[in-house]
């Protein structure tokens, strides 16, 4: 039952994504992609109820899980902070990244049918393993931010300005701001789930992960801390942003 | 009953004739209430612009009503009256509909006139001089024009190098109500761009002329301040839109002057506006990554594609008249 749920809530995502980019390409901005969404978001709560009653604990012990979760954590910043941007334009772009993320995790052995049931939960590792992932929803969606700006920043320089893609996109400071805003958000739940790493009880193994983990956290950090103290160009921001979570995605080699 | 339209517009007639049929705002009632009088007619509405003057009436003969008007109006054109066109009946209401739509007018789609005939139709309908002919007919054209307006792309884009630079300004700092702009040269085109940023919210204008007088004067009409000509980089750390139109003979912005003040301006995105020939901003300014660099030829070229697109949009907007004219007789 929990996979239904997961292709019902891909397969909603790809038409929001699909049909909005139909609809871009002609000038128009869809209204319904926020809906195609919100109706995905169900559809993956659905999933992480079911596999949470399987593992008896937060579905986030094996890499397709994690993948669930992250487009889950994702779809939730972007309804969030959606109207911030011009919410439909900003789901277009967010729906491939959810559609990846579980394609990903609906892949032949990535989700076992019957889950291992956790029996031992530790309060401060489950905090570590939700804040986490959803700071790496909110830093996901920095980086859907960061192509966007990028795409503009493009059009602009070589003043190509026809598409219906430049006439939807938000201007160019706005753009920046969410960033930031976003890069903030994901920095503070990422250090709330670092701190409760390190107070979880682990073993030798974890070193890894977790030495991966603050790895991340300092890379963060210091955009963050040029952008504030010397100042960096939109450019290199948004590149810093994108750049950053796709390194970032290496810490789960480590879980 | 019948309806009529007897008018006269750019296309038709020179300034100087139409000026001689114009009427103010505040006096558009009572010029509807003289056009009852003058033609004997029902009901009437007077539209009048910079770009047209148009008498709107309704008549149950309209052969005597406009005889009337004609003879009314010959005396101001000496009897010539060949700048004046007739419609009527559907043609009345079609040709209504395009002028709402802003298919009739100097500048294609623009928006303005559909105000100014609401206004022109609220005046004559305050002063008693329209009734349920062209009380249901303006109403009905109204919405006409409304979903002309949706449904197509007739009024998107803009048609000239002010109203570009302001649409782009917007694109790259949203509301410009915390934006900073700094005009280099205190030419007409100077004028004109900065005053349409202005009016779009700018926070404050900066202007530096080599005539020091001269940016004095801009600054007062903008409510701005003004600088010496040899202190405008400094400021330009500050701000984030700079108009230049100096007439100097060669360029006045460097890359080096740019590079200068890039830290000091936390590499925000800045907005050049080259309005120069020739150029007074260096080429090699637009490779800067936070610079977004649009000379003249660049800005006149976005607004004839606006142009272009609002022409294409034309059989568009036709068709959504004919379906409603359809609906309506």
């Amino acid at each position: 039952m929990d996979r239904w749920f997961l292709i019902a809530a891909t397969t909603l995502a790809a038409v929001a994504g699909v049909r909005g980019l139909l609809i871009l390409r002609h000038g128009n901005k869809s209204l319904w992609t926020v809906w195609w969404m919100i109706a995905a978001l169900l559809c993956q709560m659905g999933y992480l109820v079911i596999r949470g009653e399987m593992r008896g604990a937060c579905p986030l012990r094996s890499i397709g899980e994690i993948s669930v979760y992250l487009a889950w954590a994702l779809t939730l910043f972007y309804l969030l902070v959606g109207p911030m941007y011009r919410i439909s334009l900003l789901g277009v772009f967010t729906a491939p990244v959810v559609v990846l993320f579980q394609g990903f995790a609906l892949l032949p052995g990535r989700l076992a049918a019957n889950p291992e049931k956790i029996l031992n939960t530790s309060p401060w590792g489950e905090t570590h393993s939700a804040m986490s992932v959803l700071a790496y929803g909110a830093l996901a969606l920095a980086a859907v931010a960061g192509v966007m700006f990028l795409v503009l920043d493009r059009q602009l320089k070589e003043h190509h300005l026809k598409s219906g893609l430049f006439r939807n996109l938000p201007p160019v400071r706005e753009l920046l701001v969410s960033l930031e805003r976003l890069l903030w958000i994901g920095m503070i739940l990422l250090t709330i789930g670092l701190v409760a790493g390190l107070l979880m009880p682990h073993g030798d193994g974890a070193w890894a992960h977790l030495i991966a983990a603050v790895s991340v956290w300092a890379g963060y950090l210091a955009l963050m801390a040029v952008k504030r103290i010397r100042g960096i160009t939109g450019r290199r921001f948004a590149l810093g942003a994108v750049a950053l979570f796709i390194l970032s995605l290496g810490v789960f080699a480590f879980v | 009953m019948e309806l009529v339209c007897l008018g006269l517009n750019h296309k038709t007639a020179p300034v100087e004739v139409r000026e001689r049929f114009a009427v103010g705002n505040t006096k558009l009632g009572e010029a509807a209430r003289s056009l009852l009088e003058t033609a004997g007619a029902a009901e009437g509405v007077v539209v009048s612009t910079c770009n047209r003057t148009e008498f709107y009436l309704a008549a149950e003969d309209a052969g005597e009503a406009l005889r009337r008007l004609e003879d009314g109006l010959a005396e101001k054109v000496h009897g010539h009256m060949e700048p004046f066109y007739l419609h009527r009946k559907a043609d009345a209401v079609r040709h209504l509909c395009k002028v709402v739509s802003g298919l009739d007018s100097m500048l294609l789609g623009e928006t303005e006139i559909f105000g100014q005939v609401k206004q022109a139709y609220q005046a004559a309908h305050e002063a008693g001089a329209t009734g349920p002919i062209l009380n249901k007919l303006f109403q009905k054209v109204f919405g006409i024009g409304k979903k002309v307006r949706t449904q197509t792309s007739i009024q998107e884009g803009s048609t000239s190098i002010g109203n570009v630079a302001v649409e782009l300004a917007e694109k790259i700092f949203g509301h410009l109500k915390d934006s900073e702009v700094m005009v280099l040269g205190a030419g007409e085109m100077s004028r004109l761009t900065a005053k349409a940023l202005v009016s779009r919210g700018a926070k404050s204008v900066i202007v530096a002329n080599r005539t020091h007088e001269r940016a004095l004067e801009l600054a007062a009409e903008m409510n701005g301040r003004a600088v010496r000509f040899d202190d405008w980089l400094p400021v330009l750390k500050d701000v984030d839109v700079v108009i230049s139109s100096t007439g100097a003979p060669h360029t006045v912005i460097h890359a080096k002057d740019i590079e200068s003040v890039r830290r000091a301006r936390k590499y925000r995105p800045l907005f050049l506006i080259d309005i120069a020939v020739p150029r007074d901003i260096e080429h090699a300014v637009g490779e800067i990554e936070e610079v977004y660099l649009y000379d003249i030829d660049a800005l006149e070229q976005l607004a004839d594609e606006a142009r272009a697109r609002r022409s294409q949009q034309i059989a568009e907007c036709e068709k959504i008249i004919e379906a409603e004219l359809v609906k309506l007789f």
